[in-house]
Formats: structure tokens, C-alpha cells, sequence
């Protein structure tokens, strides 16, 4: 496979060359160069609690994409697919924690888990006021009395977005962490792989897939999830996957539901637009509103084709925070649409 | 000793082990065990005073960088402020306990451990690797049931665990050298 690297060695750090020197929200830390803060909107962190996140490189644009006013405070870049060690996690809760403390969010896989607790346990014995917050949404990883052991998956940017909003008003650390807590227990994803994405490093596709099955609940690296399903309309399948959300956690008839629509990187907007619909469609036959979509490609896993779909259930406050604005380079402007849906 | 000496001789003795470690690991694992841990130390022995630990973490990489990294964390500590060797172990055990899920008898790096923690409190250094050996050699009967290993054919009873090896190791050579006295 043919891509557009200069060497294994080099490309995540060309990559954040590339992308600090075109975004303007976003610069390299100073306690290392694995560490993207905010250039502008930079806050006091004695008086704001600050947000940040480790993840593997390669799923751009989540996180670093995420960076900036409203949003994210940092994003610790590990190596391709492979979660930053506790050391670097460490130097980036450094760069960004003051008096007000922060919020380490991780996207639980057991790598981003194990450093990401390994880091704010050395950080408490520094004296650095941190917390974890594990992030989880992908049903189909465990049953729903196994909620805790479930994966991160693309939900997790209900919290990411709601908090950031949160903390960029003031809130305290115990309240986002009690408000990134009820986001969770009210978000489910479920992915529908169509075809591999090629690893960077090997050359190779990360996993195979017949031509006429689609892989239900694959994770981001191509873990297994629900099984096999054939190919056919995208309306059969959207609705196979809304049936098996609203199963896990049920809305009831004149509920809400925002929505996030994520493509994998091989995806066309095209295709995400057409699943959109159908989920849109889908929704309001079962009496749910959707509100506030977002639609477009942000945890990508390179040039991997599929599509996940996560639901929120949000009070009033929650979906305010999730339409407020903000200042990253990726994150898209999310608006509620009229309850009636937009002719 | 020095935390730099200490350091630069667990870097020496890595690499005349690295080919037996990756072996064993090869039996249960990735086998590249070895090769790990010679990484991050040789880091860890060019690193400046006070993060040595947290160059291996860094260098060494993964789940098993960071676990080892805490147990190299309090012998730096110890080492380099005197800080007390019996707490600290207890400590990383505690630690690696929570963050790997992972408890004595379940084939890994802590049926070396804590044994050796158990026997440290109240007990002399060479008797924590008394402790530590038997406890790596009691890894062979077990049936290993997190990580890589428990991916193996019998959970890989009949194997020794490489990371209860190469953590003995690391006792070992810490009781040689004489602690920080």
C-alpha cells in the first residue's frame, strides 16, 4: 500500500510539525514535543480546571484535532496505534495542571488505562491535583451489567465536548467529574466495519473481511465485537444498529438523542450523510428526537471503512454545553436542528 | 550505590540476559522481553539523576514498560534519597496490583514480588530475594490469566514467567550492590 510518509521513525512527530504549524489554536508544549496545548485561549490554570487526554497516533483528528478554546487543554500523542507511556502522559498533566486541578480523560483500552492511571499516581506523589476520568461507551464489548468494562469508541466525544464546554464556564473538578460520569452512563456506540485500515508502520491491512460482510461492533484496531452481518441498503443495517443501542438503553417514545455519526477514515461523507439519514428517519418512527448531530470523520483508524453511530440521552444542560462554542481545529460546529428536522 | 551505578550494572546484566529473557517470553508471550527491558534500562543508565525510572518507562514502552518503570521508581528513590526500600516496594506492588488487575498466582511479575515484599518488611534485602526466587520458580505450575499468556495452550503451565524472572533480577542485583548503603 502506497503511502505518504518519510520514515516510521519520523512520521508522528512530521505529522505534529504539520499540524501546529498550520492550525493557529494549537502549539507544542514545552516539557516535550509529544504535547499539543492552546496557543490562543490559553486560560489560568490556578483558576480553570484543565482538560487533556493521551491516545496513540494514527486516528486523527481525535485528539490533538480537539485542542483549543471550549475544548481540550492538551493532547499527549503516543506512537502509532500505541498508547503514550506514563512519563510523557506525566509531562503533559505537568504542562497544564494548576491550582484548579485537571482531568485526565481516558479512552478505556488497557494500555491508555494502565499509563493513564500510572501517570496520575506519579503526579499525587508530586503533589499535582489530577484525576482520572475512564471513558467507555462501546456496547458491543460487554453486556450492560458490565458497563465499567466496556470500550472507548467515538461516544467518548460527548464528554470531551460537554466538559470542555463545562470547565471554560468555571465549573469545579468534582463537578466535571460528576457531570463527565452522567454523560457516560447515558452515551452507547455501536461500529459497523466494512473494510481494514493499513497500518502506517507495517504496510499490511489490520485485519480482512469478505467483500459482501460488514463486522458489527469492530473496535478501532480491528477488535472483535458482534459478529458478521451481509452486506445490502444501509437502512437494513442502520436499523439493526439503532435496535441494538436503544436494546442496550432504551429512550423512551418523546425522548431526545444526540447524535454523532462517525466515519473510520475510508468512508466517504457521502455515505455518513446517507447514514445520517437513516438514523435521523429511524429515530423519529420510534418516536425519539434527534438533535444536534454531528456528521463527518473525527476517530479514524487510516483509511478503515465504517461507520459508527453514538446516542446520547442529554438533559438541558448537557445539550446546551454540547452546542456551545468552541475553537479547535477539528471539532465541527454542532446546532440544534428544529424539532420537525430541516426540508 | 549510585542510582547511576545501580542503573549502568542492571543495564549490563539485561544485555548478557536479554537472549535467555526473550526466550522465555517467546514460550508465552511476544518474546521480546529481553529486548524490552534492555531498551528502556540503557536509557535509563544515560539518563539524569532522578528520571531514570521514567526514561525506562518512556524507552521501554507499553503496559510491562510502565509496571516495571514502578518498581524501578522506588529502588530510584531509594537509591537517590534514601527513601525506605521496604515501603516503596510495597507500594509498586500495590500498584501493579490495581493497575494490572493482576494478583499472586495469576503467572506474572508479581508472584515474584510480593513475596519478596512480604519477607522485606521486617526482613533483610537477601531475604526478599530468597523470597522473590521462590516465588518466580513456583511460576512454572501456574496457569497464567492476564496478558499474553493466557492466550497459550494451557495458560502456559510448565513455563516460567519472564517477568517474575527478570524482576528477581532486579532484586538480586540491588541486594548484590548493597541497597543504599
Amino acid at each position: 500500500m502506497k503511502k505518504l510518509f518519510n520514515s516510521a521513525e519520523t512520521m508522528v512527530d512530521d505529522m505534529i510539525d504539520g499540524f501546529v504549524t498550520a492550525c493557529p489554536q494549537v502549539k507544542r508544549g514545552t516539557l516535550d514535543p509529544r504535547v499539543v496545548v492552546r496557543r490562543r485561549g490559553a486560560k489560568n490554570p490556578d483558576e480553570k480546571v484543565t482538560l487533556l487526554i493521551g491516545n496513540g497516533a494514527g486516528h486523527e483528528p481525535i485528539a490533538m484535532g480537539f485542542v483549543g478554546e471550549g475544548l481540550l487543554d492538551a493532547n499527549v500523542v503516543g506512537d502509532v496505534f500505541a498508547a503514550p507511556s506514563a512519563d510523557l502522559i506525566l509531562d503533559g498533566v505537568r504542562e497544564v495542571t494548576g491550582k484548579a486541578g485537571s482531568i485526565l480523560l481516558i479512552s478505556q483500552h488497557s494500555g491508555d488505562v494502565i499509563n493513564g492511571r500510572a501517570a496520575t499516581m506519579l503526579a499525587e506523589e508530586d503533589g499535582i491535583n489530577v484525576l482520572p476520568l475512564l471513558m467507555y461507551d462501546d456496547i458491543s464489548a460487554a453486556p450492560p451489567e458490565r458497563r465499567q468494562d466496556r470500550r472507548g469508541a467515538p461516544g467518548t466525544m460527548f464528554i470531551y465536548k460537554i466538559l470542555g464546554a463545562a470547565a471554560e464556564e468555571g465549573m469545579d473538578q468534582a463537578a466535571l467529574m460528576r457531570l463527565g460520569e452522567a454523560v457516560r452512563d447515558r452515551t452507547v456506540t455501536l461500529a459497523a466495519a466494512v473494510s481494514p485500515g493499513i497500518s502506517p508502520l507495517t504496510g499490511q491491512p489490520m485485519f480482512s473481511l469478505p467483500e459482501d460482510e460488514i463486522y458489527l461492533g469492530m473496535g478501532v484496531h480491528g477488535e472483535p465485537g458482534v459478529g458478521r452481518v451481509k452486506t445490502g441498503p444501509v437502512a437494513g443495517l442502520v436499523k439493526e444498529m439503532l435496535a441494538r443501542l436503544l436494546e442496550d438503553r432504551p429512550i423512551a417514545e418523546g425522548g431526545r438523542a444526540a447524535v454523532i455519526v462517525n466515519g473510520m477514515g475510508g468512508t466517504t461523507q457521502m455515505e455518513l450523510l446517507t447514514v445520517w439519514r437513516e438514523t435521523e428517519a429511524e429515530l423519529r418512527r420510534r418516536g425519539i428526537t434527534p438533535l444536534a448531530p454531528m456528521v463527518g470523520s473525527f476517530v479514524t483508524t487510516q483509511e478503515m471503512g465504517g461507520v459508527s453511530i453514538s446516542l446520547l440521552e442529554p438533559d438541558d444542560e448537557m445539550l446546551r454545553l454540547w452546542c456551545a462554542p468552541q475553537d479547535s481545529p477539528a471539532f465541527p460546529e454542532i446546532h440544534l436542528i428544529p424539532e420537525e428536522g430541516q426540508t | 550505590m549510585s542510582a547511576e551505578r545501580y542503573f549502568t550494572a542492571l543495564r549490563d546484566l539485561a544485555e548478557t540476559e536479554r537472549d535467555r529473557l526473550n526466550a522465555l517470553d517467546a514460550a508465552l508471550g511476544d518474546g521480546d522481553h529481553g529486548s524490552t527491558l534492555l531498551r528502556g534500562l540503557t536509557r535509563a543508565a544515560g539518563a539524569a539523576d532522578g528520571a531514570r525510572a521514567k526514561a525506562f518507562m518512556r524507552a521501554s514502552g507499553g503496559a510491562s514498560g510502565t509496571l516495571f518503570g514502578l518498581v524501578l521508581h522506588e529502588i530510584e528513590q531509594h537509591l537517590d534519597n534514601g527513601a525506605d526500600l521496604a515501603a516503596g516496594l510495597a507500594r509498586a506492588e500495590a500498584r501493579i496490583r490495581d493497575l494490572g488487575q493482576v494478583k499472586p498466582g495469576d503467572k506474572s511479575m508479581v508472584d515474584a514480588l510480593s513475596p519478596a515484599v512480604a519477607a522485606l518488611r521486617g526482613g533483610a534485602l537477601a531475604a526478599a530475594v530468597t523470597a522473590a526466587e521462590q516465588g518466580r520458580d513456583a511460576t512454572v505450575e501456574m496457569v497464567a490469566r492476564r496478558g499474553r499468556a493466557q492466550y497459550v495452550e494451557g495458560g502456559g503451565k510448565g513455563e516460567i514467567d519472564p517477568g517474575a524472572v527478570s524482576l528477581t533480577m532486579i532484586l538480586a542485583l540491588l541486594a548484590k550492590t548493597g541497597g543504599a548503603t
